[in-house]
């Protein structure tokens, strides 16, 4: 069980990137939604131990995260958005290394670590293959590799599918799913809404430092139920739309634009359909009706 | 010639220079140019010898020198990758798919770099030039003069640059591999002096014609005249100087325009082509410079199963006993760090240069100079290489204890590494055990040269202990306060540049010091000018201050990287107890303390005894 309370932090720019995050997370995968700027980077780093909040309590199975460390790190698994390797060493002398700093000082045992991990995330044939000549995907599948050394309990995952091509996302999806044993908690951070609706049991939207919403992607869809809109319309008409309509998004399409709406006093007007609802429209909803509000 | 003026031309040149202009290397030659000559204007030979230092024979000689010193290395520095950097950032498909001819490309890629080698050799004469100006005590000086240091410049120096410039610049961009370049860089002065030793039979015409660096010049044609003669003496180029001049020129042409009809913009296929049909290769370019091909991620369909059936086949991983408390637990971390830290640092492109032109420089000074015995012959030839070697290690420890330290965030590893349970004391110390494991193995090479040379001169007897004597009391401690000072400066200034600059003046503050007499054993770590091998291996009575000073040096060390593990900006506890006991931060204080104690004390014996 991950709890944060009450967690704060201001850059000394003045930028008050987390606004007192409270949460409490049980095992399997979690996702944490919002767009660019909304603090999720920065929640992961102090989750990491790599940041000092200015106040708030983070505890995983009662370990305080913030004052013990070193406690914490024995526990952690992290995968930062923005990471590199040394491009010199091999994936295998990178996950050894890594092993070695977490503390598993058996060479036989490190060795079957290494071996098993580098064959569950499907490196098993790369692993004398310089990590330097490593695509996109393989980096990130040995990253994910590295934080599952030492039996996690909580695994960082920050924003892993951005750049990776729909084969290497598919591959990642399922190892994430995979790793999400019975006692650890595997807290991704997305601004991509359909990794949340593929993977995660529970999720948050996380806007301007703030959770603006705490759900499950099931009970979000049912919330949307029978309130989703869609029509095509001309693209001159959209702004006419989007001033009469709660308009949630617009995509080009085929000339015209689609207009999705949310409205939920039944059909907007006639020229509205009601749609299967998505994970995206609820994300959209939120985060609009936040922008209006502000 | 259309390429010279063309647009693209231009905009490339510019680029180029305005990228040196963001690097540090350009200003760290021009620092290490104007250095260099200060030193041989104010501590050359011209004073002893009664040479005027602005006479056109002077001039000649040290430019020829400084030609010979630092034309190979520094010249494929600049000029070995310009071209190998586009392809390794991956720029090139942008600016080949503009209206860029392939002249266009390689001439203002060429000409911008050159134009950058030539500011930074032009500090070396300006320098000079400025120098006039002032006098030391018995110091000749002919009335102010101007186009010599202009002429004679372009003359030797940058027709001579010109050819290593294209040679360097042709070598890399062919072969894309910058190793190779400094290879040839490296193996320039043993081709050069077998070169030499080849056409010393030659007549003098033949010598000077043959000559690419004109290097023999002052000697061939003045040697035996007396100062006045020389100081006095103009000196014009004659019809052999002016042939080996054109002959330059025209190799360097030559070799331009193989490659521009060499060059290619696009992708090796048929070394792919190679690669993938199984064929063993010899590639000496490091993995990450090629298109990696994995056959099980090639985009033909493997397997008519969907993917993600595919990789939901489950590896169980194995229970694994994970131990980081503990002394032996934080050693092993320490240890797993070092081996990787030390692996890293001997995968750096420069050390393939500087190990070898560190140990040639130090062989050749005791193989080519007499070595007079001081106590005895080994005791001598140790001290020389101590001399020669410690400019090389404060380099060694300021560049390589920055690259280490920085190299974590600069490859972005760094969020990775701090969130594992490793004490901070293992991913810091690891890099200091690393470049100092680097420099004591540069140590025991030269060492070992020097032994030969010993050896080949006949100089008996040889004895071992004094050798060991020798870099165990003056080296290691002095190497081991370096590195420690490098890394404390890293840690407080965060940036890597900036350290570099904060180290160059505090070394150049302690020369020029030193230099003026002021080298008090307090504020001199490394003991620079203050050990003879009498004191050492001789029974000299400067024996037991030396070892005390030594204690004074190491317990400034250990305050130092007890400092560094202080300000280290990763955070791993808060207080200065854990519970019961001292937390790590309680023990680095209690070792700064102990050891600024050590010092002070050590200290106080230093100074009413020296």
């Amino acid at each position: 069980m991950l709890e944060i309370t009450g967690l704060a932090k201001t850059y000394p720019s003045g930028v008050q990137a987390l606004k007192g995050i409270d949460l409490t997370i049980s095992p399997g995968v979690f996702g944490l939604l919002g767009p660019n700027g909304a603090g999720k980077t920065t929640l992961m780093k102090i989750l990491a131990t790599l940041l000092e909040p200015d106040s708030g309590r983070v505890a995983v199975g009662g370990v305080d995260f913030i004052n013990r460390k070193m406690v914490a790190r024995r526990m952690l698994g992290y995968l930062p958005q923005d990471f590199g390797l040394y491009p010199t060493l091999t994936a295998e002398q990178t996950l050894n290394y890594f092993a070695r700093l977490k503390g598993v000082t058996d060479a036989k045992e490190r060795a079957a670590l290494t071996g098993a991990l580098l064959e569950k995330v499907n490196l098993g044939q790369a692993r004398k293959q310089a990590v330097g000549g490593f695509s996109g995907g393989m980096r990130q599948r040995l990253g994910i590799a590295q934080a599952l050394i030492g039996q996690p309990k909580l695994i960082i995952v920050d924003e892993p599918t951005a750049g990776l091509d729909p084969e290497e996302r598919n591959r990642f999806h399922n190892l994430l799913s995979e790793i999400a044993a019975d006692d650890t908690v595997v807290l991704l951070s997305t601004h991509i809404v359909s990794d949340v609706s593929n993977l995660c049991g529970q999720m948050a939207i996380i806007r301007r430092g703030e959770i603006i919403a705490f759900s499950t992607p099931r009970a979000a869809l049912r919330q949307m139920t029978n309130v989703i809109w869609e029509t095509n319309a001309r693209r001159e008409e959209v702004a006419t739309l989007k001033s009469r309509f709660k308009v949630i998004s617009t995509q080009s399409f085929e000339g015209q634009v689609r207009v999705r709406v949310f409205s939920e006093q039944g059909r907007p007007s006639a020229d509205f359909q009601p749609v299967v609802p998505t994970l995206e429209d609820y994300y959209f909803s939120l985060v609009n009706r936040a922008e209006s509000v502000n | 010639m259309n390429a010279l003026v063309s647009q693209p031309f231009v905009a490339v040149f510019r680029t180029e220079v305005l990228f040196n202009l963001k690097r540090v290397a350009p200003y760290a030659l021009m620092i290490l140019f104007s250095g260099n000559a200060l030193l041989w204007w104010g501590w050359g030979p011209a004073i002893t010898r009664g040479w005027a230092v602005n006479s056109d024979f002077y001039i000649i000689r040290l430019f020829c020198g400084f030609s010979f010193l630092t034309l190979p290395l520094f010249i494929a520095v600049l000029m070995g990758d310009p071209v190998i950097r586009d392809f390794r950032t991956g720029v090139d498909p942008l600016i080949f798919s503009k209206p860029v001819s392939r002249a266009e490309y390689l001439l203002g890629k060429f000409f911008g770099n050159f134009f950058v080698l030539i500011c930074c050799q032009a500090c070396f004469a300006l320098t000079l030039l400025v120098l006039q100006g002032f006098a030391k005590p018995g110091m000749i000086v002919l009335s102010t003069r101007l186009w010599p240091y202009f002429q004679h410049f372009f003359f030797f120096i940058v027709v001579s640059s010109l050819l290593f410039g294209v040679v360097c610049f042709t070598v890399g961009t062919l072969t894309r591999n910058v190793k190779i370049v400094y290879a040839l860089a490296v193996s320039f002065y043993v081709v050069y002096i077998a070169w030499q030793t080849s056409i010393k039979g030659l007549p003098v015409r033949w010598r000077i014609v043959l000559d690419p660096l004109l290097f023999n010049i002052a000697a061939l044609s003045f040697e035996g005249r007396r100062a006045e003669w020389l100081n006095q003496v103009s000196i014009s180029y004659d019809s052999d100087m002016i042939i080996n001049r054109v002959v330059m020129l025209a190799v360097s042409l030559l070799c331009l325009t193989l490659l521009y009809f060499r060059f290619s913009t696009t992708e090796r296929a048929k070394a792919d082509d190679l690669a993938s049909s199984q064929m063993s290769l010899l590639n000496l370019a490091p993995p990450f410079e090629r298109l990696y091909h994995a056959p099980e991620f090639s985009h033909a369909p493997e397997s008519s199963e969907p993917v993600a059936e595919r990789t939901a086949e489950t590896v169980a991983l194995p229970q694994v006993a994970q131990v980081t408390k503990g002394l032996r637990a934080q050693l092993t971390q320490f240890a797993a760090a070092l081996g990787v830290e030390f692996r890293l640092l001997l995968a750096e492109r420069s050390l393939a240069a500087i190990a070898p032109l560190v140990m040639f420089l130090c062989a050749f000074e005791l193989a080519v100079y007499e070595v007079a015995p001081e106590a005895t012959y080994s005791a001598a030839y140790a001290r020389r290489t101590v001399d020669a070697l410690l400019l090389f290690l404060f380099g060694i420890a300021m560049f390589y204890t920055g690259e280490s330290i920085h190299r974590d965030r600069e490859t972005r590893i760094e969020p990775v590494l701090w969130s594992t349970p490793a004490p901070n004391f293992a991913l810091l110390f690891s890099k200091f055990a690393a470049t100092l494991l680097l420099s004591l193995s540069l140590i025991t090479l030269v060492g070992l040269a020097a032994v030969a040379v010993q050896t080949y001169k006949g100089h008996a007897p040889f004895r071992l202990q004094d050798y060991l004597a020798t870099y165990a009391l003056i080296l290691v401690p002095s190497v081991i306060f370096m590195v420690a000072a490098a890394i404390v400066l890293n840690v407080l200034l965060r940036d890597k540049y900036l350290t570099y600059a904060v180290s160059l003046a505090l070394g150049g503050a302690f020369y020029y010091l030193a230099g003026q007499g002021y080298h008090h054993p307090l504020y001199n770590p490394i003991l620079y000018q203050r050990w003879t091998p009498f004191d050492l291996v001789g029974g000299g009575s400067n024996l037991s201050l030396i070892l005390i000073h030594r204690v004074y040096c190491l317990a400034l060390s250990v305050l130092l990287l007890a400092l560094a593990l202080l300000f280290f900006e990763r955070k791993s506890t808060g207080g200065l107890s854990d519970g019961s006991r001292l937390s790590s931060k309680g023990w680095t204080l209690l070792t700064a303390t102990t050891s600024l104690l050590v010092a002070v004390l050590t200290g106080f014996i230093i100074n009413s005894r020296a």
